[in-house]
């Protein structure tokens, strides 16, 4: 069948979806109501067209600007910087954070040939010097290239006149200090706060 | 302890399950048949790696593409069984702890810890600096997980350094310093403290059985200043810009770290013997094992490829009777040597001919 190994072939090529997975997905959707294959197939290719980057901050959005960027309600002195528009929604979904977003579009990574001038860390200094930002909150993973990137961020706008934040780092809620490896403990230490 | 082994085409091995549920395991053969390729079978179910090198996929059997290795475990007469799994397949390597994926090798290197004894050890007496980090660093590994995070995160920012002093990135330098230089140092002070420890282990076994009547010992010598801060090793990598960049490699740090066995007239391993170097490599392994066991309080499992087989008697002798605590331990003998002498009533004798394992009794 060939519209079924067809299909097959393009869903394994998803994130984290193997053959097996595909197979079955495939098979769900063969015996699933019509109008939800059609509805599915129809959100598939409007997608593309209907989001886009929001030239503001990078992020995903369906208009531009994004209604973040163009939320009134936004406290616009606070620029939280994540690598991806998917960890806008992640901060989001703490309902933590009231301040606007800037998204890099990667990590600096040498040994991938990724270099400041392929992410938008020029676009960020430019948006600092607009002169509404007075914080800057760098939430790159805590990885070795997400430390670069926050350190090479932080030296790029150390004349700019803003306090550069990174997210703190350490033990996990609910997690066990004895599984806790030696990198993560050091920061936590430096990084304690009084009771 | 491994109650048994099972092999699919693994190197010259035959497919088979091989008992082996007692505290010691003699696998006796002519060179060539599979006893060394038995114990990396082991050695590889202990970390999800083979201590002899190369590809992966070098460890197919000749012809073969793929492979996998099973082995049932028991921590004590009353615990449940385990079975822990390394599979070779279409190019990638997995391995399961009851049949659950292991993410980290980390959490096999805790469960089942290995000390092998290979005639390569030689190495780490002889003073390749490079086989000489590495015996400290797996060391260091065994008794403290964390040590695996931190030198794994320093290897990965010195590749990113070297690959920008390559392409003469001058700004992303600067961060890569102040990286280099935190995870550097953690690993320069872990690596002081753990010698700290080990030295002593080491020094006195190495005189139980050399007899030599000095004290032959570890010292670390630091490629960074000792207690210097991470900010002022990353002041002195800016001043040494320039040369780095001619070469295009990082000049200084936990990688050109060095570890000399000293006694009183210096450096040991300048004037010693090729048997006493030879018992210095087997010495470290043997304090190896017992720094791992007094510190972790696991006892590790011990494979011993072909170690008896340069000592005289008298140290063949007190090499055996001073084997550190061990959970189980597998031996590799030639059919001259007198392994019987070797044996208790418990100990399973193997014999192995052509990549197969016959009980003695049924050879």
């Amino acid at each position: 069948m060939k519209a079924l190994e067809d299909l097959v072939g393009l869903l394994s090529r998803l994130p984290g979806i193997g053959r097996k997975s595909a197979t079955r997905i495939a098979f769900h959707l063969l015996k699933a109501d019509e109008s939800y294959a059609r509805a599915l197939a129809e959100r598939i290719q409007t997608l593309r067209g209907s989001v886009r980057f929001c030239s503001v901050c990078g992020s995903y959005a369906e208009t531009d600007p994004c209604p973040i960027c163009s939320s009134p309600g936004r406290d616009r002195s606070l620029l939280c910087v994540v690598e991806q528009p998917q960890d806008v929604l992640t901060v989001e979904a703490s309902r933590e954070y009231r301040g606007l977003y800037h998204v890099l579009g990667g990590l600096l990574s040498p040994l991938d040939g990724v270099g400041p001038e392929s992410l938008r860390i020029d676009r960020l200094a430019e948006r600092v010097r607009g002169g509404e930002v007075r914080e800057v909150v760098l939430a790159t993973n805590p990885t070795v290239e997400g430390d670069t990137t926050a350190l090479y961020i932080r030296k790029v706008l150390e004349n700019a006149g803003v306090a550069v934040t990174r997210l703190a780092t350490g033990i996990p809620v609910g997690g066990d200090l004895e599984y806790a490896d030696k990198l993560t403990l050091a920061r936590s230490l430096r990084g304690r706060v009084k009771l | 302890m491994f109650e048994s082994v099972t092999t699919l085409r693994f190197r010259n091995l035959a497919d088979a399950a091989t008992g082996v549920g007692a505290r010691r395991v003699f696998l006796v053969g002519e060179n060539g048949q599979g006893k060394t390729n038995f114990l990396d079978s082991v050695y590889s179910l202990c970390y999800g790696t083979s201590f002899r090198g190369g590809a992966d996929s070098d460890a197919a059997r000749h012809g073969g593409e793929e492979w996998s290795l099973a082995g049932d475990t028991r921590s004590g007469p009353e615990e449940p069984p385990s079975r822990v799994s390394v599979t070779y397949r279409a190019g990638r390597k997995t391995a399961a702890l009851d049949g659950k994926a292991v993410g980290d090798r980390k959490a096999m290197i805790e469960r089942n810890p290995a000390v092998v004894f290979c005639p390569s050890d030689m190495e780490f007496a002889r003073g390749e600096p490079e086989r000489r980090r590495f015996f400290l660093d797996q060391t260091a590994s065994l008794v403290s997980p964390g040590y695996l995070d931190s030198l794994r995160a320093y290897r990965k920012v010195l590749r990113m350094r070297n690959q920008s002093l390559k392409e003469r990135r001058l700004d992303v330098l600067e961060v890569l310093d102040e990286q280099l230089a935190e995870y550097g140092t953690i690993l320069r002070d872990r690596r002081a403290e753990i010698l700290g420890l080990f030295d002593p282990v080491f020094a006195d076994r190495y005189e139980s059985v050399s007899r030599l009547g000095i004290r032959v010992g570890l010292e670390y010598r630091p490629s960074w200043k000792p207690g210097s801060r991470p900010e002022d090793v990353a002041a002195a990598l800016r001043t040494r810009r320039a040369d780095e960049l001619a070469l295009g490699v990082t000049l200084s740090g936990p990688h050109r770290d060095r570890f000399r066995f000293t006694c009183e007239s210096g450096d040991f391993s300048a004037f010693a013997s090729t048997g006493q170097l030879r018992l210095l490599a087997l010495t470290l392994r043997i304090a190896q094992a017992g720094f791992c066991a007094e510190r972790t309080g696991k006892e590790p499992l011990l494979l011993l490829d072909d170690v008896l087989l340069e000592l005289d008697p008298d140290k063949r002798r007190r090499f055996m009777e001073g084997l550190p605590p061990h959970e189980q331990a597998f031996f590799t003998f030639l059919p001259g040597e007198p392994y019987e002498a070797y044996a208790d009533g418990s100990t399973m004798v193997y014999w192995v001919t052509d990549g197969r394992l016959t009980d003695t009794d049924r050879r």
